[in-house]
């Protein structure tokens, strides 16, 4: 069993990895390694994902899926590589002395992390509440189902929101197909992938688009929170999230540095927003606020450039849009947010101020404790490190970083907007989802944040001097 | 001989993730020593073997029907201080774990699943039989064939 989970997690990251490289505008841009890893490890799952939801309307769940997409494997194994070399990279001097002083400190925090989530994973092998009673009982339903998987959407289900895009439970299905067997080992599969796939990606990200110690520094700051470790392995969907949101955002830098040669980065950014509609429905607001945040700072940067991002991203995201439609119309319910929108109950709750300032003053405090690991919250080391480093003003003004910084902004304002206008019980909502709502960005946040500051190479690191300086050699 | 070059500004960056992180760490690690693995153990785990025997007796598809411990429209008490968060969260658990059946929290389906506290007699739904105890209080009733 343990082989054939093994062989679910190869197939869809090799199929990542090689889809990756095949479209990778290596004329252009070079090709950092961990990045594409890590990138494809994620994107790949979610291909994966995406491709077993036709399959089920089609075959239903039948372990012929696992050949199917080995055959999709080789088929795109065998594809005539891409001769062009990939351009150097920028940093190819390795700056031994930032990253000798952070690589062990972070190598330590990602073992007790990864020790962490093991020991979490066997206390609480399925999961939270909402874990259970919706994506893996979704899946559960659906693999055991046979013919009758469609019962899995049924109406009479609301409590567990059958509305839901069903990304997680597709994977989960996904490796219970490979393994023949609804083992509880195939969720925790699918929350290593993406709890470690977005701490790749960060750290990859930033090690390829900045320094490699400034990947390991945000790697840290993630590895240290303690809300993203104990949630991924409650085996939610919003790891899975962060990832796809992490993903287009880190896809929009790529398309910024090497946007003018070729539009695959913002096709791919596209893409990694529509895996985000196809997780859960925070992707919707998370790709509208994308393409606001796109728009907006177009204005700026000039609109020919940004109508060609915007196009691209556009073109990536159709396919995902296309499944996520078909699926609302044909199994989903109406969502039970949604289905609390009275006109009138809706205008009171809108006018109502002490909802505004209840709403508030919870952002306030959750943004503040976010990550608190009884020494306080991330957001106070991240501000005393990025102050301390500096504001990079190059990175800072880039078109991307100002496109997700409003975008970001946006996501927070709508989801304020959706609490004051649509949560019955408003405290207990902000009590149980602002949290969640914070983790989906949190990796984005760091990655925009660490793409900003000055790196420690440009600040002026510790570092091992093995040669003196003119000036000490002067006093000596 | 190698020495370091200090300055102030990256020496405070550092300090500051390098003190989180340690700190997480430490947590994490105390987190990893102290604790025992569940798995088998855990209450859902536990809770789904109480329908083990419930299982072979029950269509392998289809709708079922449910009742279940306690009434949620019970009064709270200091030992239940949510009756219907309980009686919720144990129809929940056990529509998870007799997935793919769909359990419905009414009788009009040919069978009903009793789910109720070990020990307990409770009375069979109108027009329904007892087909049998499963133990711990897992009860099925079918309605007669007519």
């Amino acid at each position: 069993m343990i082989v054939a989970l093994a062989l679910s997690f190869g197939v869809s990251t090799a199929l990542g990895i090689l889809l990756l490289r095949r479209i990778w505008p290596v004329e252009a841009a070079p090709l950092p390694r961990l990045l594409v890893a890590a990138l494809g490890t994620g994107l790949g799952a979610g291909i994966s994902g995406a491709l077993l939801f036709p399959w089920l309307t089609l075959f239903g769940p039948t372990r012929a899926f696992p050949l199917a997409e080995a055959c999709l494997l080789a088929v795109v194994a065998i594809a005539r590589p891409r001769p062009a070399p990939a351009p150097p990279l920028e940093h190819r001097h390795p700056s031994a002395g930032p990253v000798r002083l952070v690589a062990p400190a972070f190598l330590v925090t990602l073992a007790a992390a990864a020790a962490a989530f093991v020991t979490m994973l066997r206390q609480e092998p399925h999961g939270g509440w909402d874990a259970w009673m919706n994506w893996n009982m979704r899946a559960r339903m659906i693999f055991l189902g046979g013919s009758g998987w469609r019962t899995a959407f049924s109406p009479e289900l609301p409590w567990s929101h059958p509305d839901y895009p069903v990304l997680v439970p597709s994977l989960v299905v996904r490796a219970w197909l490979y393994a023949g067997a609804a083992t509880l080992l195939g969720p925790a599969l699918v929350a290593a992938t993406f709890a470690f796939g977005t701490l790749a990606l960060l750290v990859g990200g930033l090690a390829a688009l900045r320094r490699p110690s400034q990947g390991l520094l945000a790697g840290m700051v993630l590895l240290g929170t303690p809300f993203f470790i104990r949630h991924a392995t409650s085996l939610y969907a919003d790891v899975p999230l962060s990832f796809f949101f992490l993903a287009t955002v880190v896809c929009l830098a790529l398309d910024d540095r090497y946007g003018t040669e070729t539009r695959r980065f913002a096709m791919l950014a596209g893409f990694a927003a529509g895996l985000a509609v196809w997780t859960k429905n925070e992707g919707q607001l998370f790709t509208l606020a994308v393409l606001g945040g796109l728009v907006l700072a177009g204005w700026r940067s000039g609109w020919p450039d940004a109508r060609r991002r915007l196009v691209a991203f556009g073109l990536g995201l159709l396919p995902l849009l296309v499944l996520v439609v078909s699926f609302k119309v044909s199994f989903a319910p109406p969502n039970d947010l949604l289905s609390t929108l009275g006109i009138h109950r809706t205008v009171g709750r809108v006018t109502d101020p002490t909802r505004y300032a209840m709403v508030l003053r919870a952002y306030i405090v959750h943004l503040l404790s976010f990550g608190d690991n009884g020494l306080g919250g991330a957001v106070w080391p991240l501000a005393v490190c990025c102050g301390a480093l500096g504001v990079s003003r190059p990175e800072s003004r880039r078109p991307w970083a100002r496109a997700v910084a409003i975008a970001l902004v946006l996501l927070l304002a709508g989801h304020f907007m959706v609490f004051v206008s649509m949560a019955d019980e408003l405290a207990r909502l902000l009590k149980s989802s602002l949290d969640r709502l914070l983790l989906q960005l949190w990796p984005s946040a760091l990655f925009l944040g660490f793409m900003a500051a000055r790196t420690l190479e440009e600040v002026g690191v510790p570092r091992p001097a093995t040669e003196p300086h003119p000036s000490h050699a002067l006093h000596s | 001989m190698s020495r370091l070059v200090f300055a102030p500004r990256p020496v405070i960056a550092l300090i500051a993730i390098f003190v989180y992180a340690a700190v997480s760490s430490v947590h994490w690690a105390r987190q990893a020593v102290g604790s025992h693995p569940r798995v088998g153990t855990d209450e859902i785990s536990v809770y789904e073997r109480r329908f083990d025997r419930l299982r072979p007796a029950l269509p392998r598809s289809g709708m079922v029907g449910y009742m279940g411990h306690p009434d949620p429209a019970a009064p709270a008490t200091r030992e239940m201080p949510s009756p219907a968060l309980l009686h919720f969260r144990r129809y929940l658990l056990a529509q998870y774990t007799l997935a793919p059946l769909l359990l419905v929290e009414n009788t009009s389906p040919e069978f009903v699943v009793g789910n109720f506290e070990a020990g307990t007699e409770p009375a069979a739904p109108p027009g329904f039989m007892r087909v049998g105890a499963f133990g711990d209080g897992v009860i099925l009733f079918q309605r007669p064939a007519p």
